[in-house]
């Protein structure tokens, strides 16, 4: 099991450095001085010595390569080309609205999507059935930015029930949660469908096992049957899937925040690569991948956690 | 014979009545059980035998009312007590299963669920109960130790997985007793098992019986387990009950002429060792099909016009019914049953000649082969400091084949045979040793070197329909060996008509598909796609587990006549005893990878010298309930793990006959004749000088 986490950690770190890698190399490889890329087109030739004697970009690209992972492996991802505040700092400021809205949208999904898939599975052809279906693969067809757009035109500017721009007051936590209803309803919106259909295929493929069969030869009671041994079984699949599904949660939140004009790391990323503030955006991709090997990484771990069959060829 | 009588009882503890099923498919309706009555006496062991698809199972199910969704009651009644538990309500149904009737189920490995322990999973059975948890979990410990699972307080928390299959079957006997119920019902309980684990479970299931007052209902279609356990019998056939009666009854005096065939295949029950065996010729009838007159009239040796249409009367006999024409009535035949020295099945006589001894030169020969099995990855090991993190899957295996001879390689699951079989044809790397065949050395030849010998040696391979692409027509099958192998020039359809009439499979299956074939015609596909490429040597894994005795005679004649007519050799790999002693030249018993015996089979059979041996000899249950053993008789425990490979003898943990001797290395290889080897410090046979040794244990 240790050996295991150290080899996943290990493999996790390995990721994290080819997305360094890739960030630095995109930096270099786009035409034009580094140091202007990064200081943007007015900054001053004194600031532009400044910056390439401290990126060391008078030295080989190696040498380079070592001290920018250095840097950034202290926390050090450079500074915002016009307010000149470490990049750290700001994406600290931003990250909890993007996290806010990640896991409120997965969340609803889940809470809404397993349950509607047992609930499918368990009656085969019901109603519940035939709409989750539908949904489903109606759903797959839409996009999250236009669901973010409909939701938007309709929820705050039609019916003006839920503000439309913003992540509320800070400190009124009442105002932040209704800001967040919209743009977690949209991204999650999709996933509530996909999630009912995955668990709806896996429950019918565990209710036909035998050991189903034997849990209603010894009297267990159908909901026992259905939520303490089918779904424990069927729910192992789906949550590799959820942790996959993160990566496009991510980007599904970064339009959400665009729309909504929420001051998530999304909208910063956006900002910044219309401003060719190319720190920011590094920063910004850095910490979007971070979270998603740490989720898959978690992930993993559930499973390993929840089937013992997996834990002990660990 | 003796514990019979204090359970002769006559109450009836449920009785099923005239019940007739049906299954809705897009075949059309299957009549799979048709006015199906016999009673289950209180305390009492019955066993409902029958080829597979004889609709045994789905009687079980029927008590318990948990058949599949598209089965269907027409009539009849099942009842229990006062109860017909076929219009129990759903409440009422469920109350009464897991406490008044409970199951043991066939496969271990996929009836339980792997994500639970066995500590919940039997509290959850024991949920009815006003218990502590603490006392819920005791009650499992308790049982656990009553069915022989060692040190209970630690296992009870184990999962599935981490049990062995005889361990699991034990658990899962465990928790069909946790209620102590009045009904225990079994399906095929030990099918997935070693024969030794199997004459476990038989004394363990009639132990239970006795300790708890448990009245036990066995579906089975092996002969031996039910002569061994059971009190009462019912043979099933094609959805009907053909005849019933007391055990002894059925296998000294049966009346039916299918009983009667069922028992004559059983190659247990054939004294004289003959490479043809009887069989039923024929399939189940289609149930989709109106039917009429006696079920039986299409494969009955003894079947006359009048059966086709006019259904058999239904006879009373000593302590059962039988149903079938020549017992009452106008067909009624006097000389029916003939004395059971007369044969009533078919037997093919054109006898397989014997092959000569010591034919030649050996075609095959091995010689010290090992293979080894990582058991954890390079890192792990240098953290955990292992020094050999790799299992001897194979230990230094020597054996030979000649031309024209048979083979056959015994052990429990886990003994290695499928290794070293997939090591001879180079599907498995070996770590030391040679292999020649005809001469040439091929032990971990490369592929591209390898590959004309394909040609020469096959596989045939265990569970066919598994191994079967269900994409492919039976006549693409057959002969995709050929394509493989650049059959350039040949004509194929011709080659396919060839193997199939080789086989014996009528011309029309070629163009269908292999989930519309019979368990012993897939055998027969797997048969033809081993012979595609005319080889020398065929190595066959279990060639007939899973097939009825009925049809596991037709399949085993097959290869008996093709090794006659080409010369082939054959190595089966198999843990079936009482075939091997009909078809094998020569008999290799292996455990935990090593061979621990060999010679030429009669002599072995007749006279075993490894106690390892005797004990696979005397594990399988005698079709006669007259021959039943004591219940010690089995061997204990299981084959250890190869992680756990003992020191010294390989058995020594489970020998009967083991002592300090026996621990510090392995015995090395003795003969005993220029043709017998063993590998034991203290045989049960020897030469002479060795004789006043064994006799002093
Ligand atoms: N769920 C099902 N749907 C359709 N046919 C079935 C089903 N279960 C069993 N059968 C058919 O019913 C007959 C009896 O089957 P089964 O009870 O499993 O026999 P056995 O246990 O003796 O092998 C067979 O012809 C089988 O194909
Ligand atoms: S009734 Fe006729 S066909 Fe049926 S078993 Fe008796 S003799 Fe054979
Ligand atoms: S060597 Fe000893 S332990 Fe091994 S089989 Fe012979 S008697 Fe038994
Ligand atoms: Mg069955």
């Amino acid at each position: 099991m240790i050996i295991y986490l150290m080899k996943r950690l290990g493999l996790a770190a390995i990721v994290v450095m080819a997305v360094l890698l890739l960030l630095f190399s995109m930096l270099h490889m786009i035409p034009g001085n580094p140091a202007i890329l990064a200081l943007g087109t007015r900054a001053t030739p004194e600031a532009i010595a400044e910056y390439t004697a401290r990126m060391h970009l008078d030295e080989p690209v190696l040498t380079q390569f070592v001290y920018f992972l250095g840097s950034a492996l202290q926390g050090d991802l450079g500074q915002d080309v016009f307010s000149n505040r470490a990049v750290v700092d700001i994406i600290g400021e931003r990250i909890g609205f993007s996290l806010a809205l990640i896991c409120t949208g997965m969340g609803w999904a889940v809470l809404l999507g397993v349950p509607l898939g047992c609930l499918a599975a368990v009656r085969p052809g019901s109603w519940v059935d035939r709409v989750t279906g539908v949904f489903s693969v109606g759903m797959i067809a839409v996009p999250s930015f236009l669901v973010s757009i409909w939701a938007l035109l309709l929820f705050s500017l039609e019916l003006r029930w839920l503000p439309a721009i913003g992540a509320g007051e800070p400190g009124d936590f009442a105002d932040q949660l209704s800001h967040l209803v919209l743009p977690a309803f949209a991204i999650g919106l999709g996933w509530v469908g996909y999630l009912a259909r995955m668990v709806r295929a896996s429950m019918l493929e565990v209710m036909g096992e035998p050991y189903i069969r034997s849990a209603r030869a010894f009297g267990l009671t159908p909901r026992r049957v259905v939520l303490g041994y089918a779904l424990r079984v069927a729910i192992l699949p789906t949550i590799t899937l959820i942790g996959m599904g993160f990566g496009g949660l991510i980007s599904s939140a970064v339009f959400a925040e665009i729309i909504f004009a929420r001051p998530g790391v999304g909208k910063m990323i956006f900002d910044a690569v219309s401003d060719r503030n190319f720190p920011i955006v590094q920063g910004g991709v850095l910490v979007a991948t971070g979270f998603y090997i740490l989720v898959v990484l978690m992930s993993d771990l559930l499973i390993a956690w929840l089937d013992p069959r997996v834990r002990s060829s660990l | 014979m003796k514990d019979m009588d204090t359970h002769m009882t006559d109450e009836t503890l449920l009785n099923i009545d005239a019940l007739s099923l049906e299954f809705r498919t897009n075949r059309g309706q299957v009549k799979a059980l048709r006015d199906i009555s016999f009673p289950v006496k209180k305390g009492r062991i019955l066993g409902i035998v029958g080829e597979s698809g004889s609709g045994k199972s789905t009687v079980l199910w029927s008590i318990l009312g948990l058949l599949a969704g598209n089965a269907k009651v027409t009539a009849g009644r099942v009842d229990y007590g006062d109860r017909d538990l076929l219009t129990l309500d759903a409440e009422a149904l469920r109350a009464l299963r897991g406490e008044e009737v409970s199951v043991v189920f066939q496969d271990p490995m996929t009836s339980q669920i792997p994500v639970l322990p066995y500590a919940r999973q039997m509290s959850d059975i024991l949920y009815r109960r006003a218990m502590s948890e603490a006392d819920k979990r005791a009650a499992a410990v308790d049982m656990l130790r009553r069915v022989g699972i060692p040190d209970p307080e630690s296992r009870v928390d184990a999962y599935p997985h981490q049990f062995s299959g005889g361990m699991r079957q034990r658990a899962g006997i465990a928790m069909s007793m946790l209620t102590g119920p009045n009904l225990l019902l079994a399906d095929e309980p030990t099918t997935a098992l070693d024969v030794t684990m199997e004459a476990q479970m038989i004394g363990l299931m009639r132990g239970l019986r006795d300790d708890f007052d448990t009245t036990i209902v066995v579906v089975s279609h092996n002969l031996g387990l039910i002569a061994e356990m059971c009190d009462d019998v019912v043979v099933m056939y094609a959805g009907e009950v053909v005849e019933t009666g007391e055990v002894h009854d059925i296998f000294h005096n049966a009346r039916h002429p299918y009983t009667r065939a069922l028992l004559e295949c059983d190659p247990a029950r054939i004294a004289d060792v003959s490479r043809k065996l009887p069989v039923i010729p024929g399939d189940i009838p289609d149930l989709t099909k109106p039917l009429a007159g006696c079920i039986f009239a299409s494969r009955c040796q003894k079947a006359m016009p009048a059966c086709a249409t006019k259904a058999p009367p239904l006879v009373e006999r000593g302590t059962g019914v039988a149903r079938c024409h020549l017992l009452e009535g106008p067909l009624a035949d006097a000389s029916w049953p003939p004395p059971a020295s007369v044969s009533t099945v078919a037997r093919d006589d054109g006898a397989a000649a014997p092959l000569p001894a010591n034919a030649g030169e050996p075609l095959l020969e091995v010689r010290d082969l090992n293979v080894q099995f990582r058991t954890m990855g390079a890192l792990k090991a240098r953290i955990r400091g292992v020094a050999r993190p790799f299992v001897d899957a194979v230990l230094d295996v020597s054996l030979d084949i000649r031309p024209g001879e048979t083979l056959a390689l015994v052990g429990e699951s886990g003994s290695g045979k499928t290794t070293l079989g997939r090591t001879i044809l180079n599907l498995q790397a070996a770590a030391g040793g040679s292999v020649r065949f005809d001469g040439t050395e091929i032990g971990n030849m490369a592929e591209r070197r390898f590959k004309p010998l394909r040609r020469d040696m096959a596989m045939m391979f265990q569970d066919p329909t598994g191994s079967l692409s269900p994409r492919k027509s039976v006549r693409a099958l057959i002969t995709e060996p050929l394509l493989i192998h650049g059959a350039e020039g040949r004509d194929l359809d011709a080659e396919a008509e060839r193997l199939a009439d080789m086989v014996r499979l009528p011309r029309g299956f070629l163009s269908r598909y292999p989930h519309e074939l019979s368990g012993g015609q897939a055998r027969r596909v797997g048969v033809a796609r081993a012979l595609a490429l005319n080889p020398r040597l065929i190595v066959a894994d279990e060639p007939t587990a899973g097939l009825d005795v009925s049809v596991q005679g037709e399949i085993l004649n097959l290869m008996a006549d093709l090794q006659a007519e080409h010369g082939l050799s054959y190595l089966i790999i198999t843990h079936n005893l009482p075939v091997v002693r009909h078809i094998a030249d020569r008999i290799a018993i292996m455990y935990l990878g090593r061979i621990v015996e060999d010679g030429p089979a009669a002599e072995v059979f007749a006279n075993p010298a490894h106690p390892y041996t005797r004990a696979l000899v005397e594990g399988v249950p005698q079709p006669d309930p007259d021959r039943r053993r004591p219940p010690s008789a089995a061997i204990e425990g299981e084959v250890p793990s190869l992680l756990r490979r003992p020191k010294g003898c390989d058995f020594a943990t489970r020998c009967p006959l083991a002592r300090d001797a026996c621990r510090p290395a392995k015995p090395e290889h003795r003969h005993i004749t220029p043709d017998r080897r063993h590998a034991c410090l203290f045989p049960l046979t020897d030469t002479q000088d060795n004789k006043n040794k064994t006799e002093t244990p």
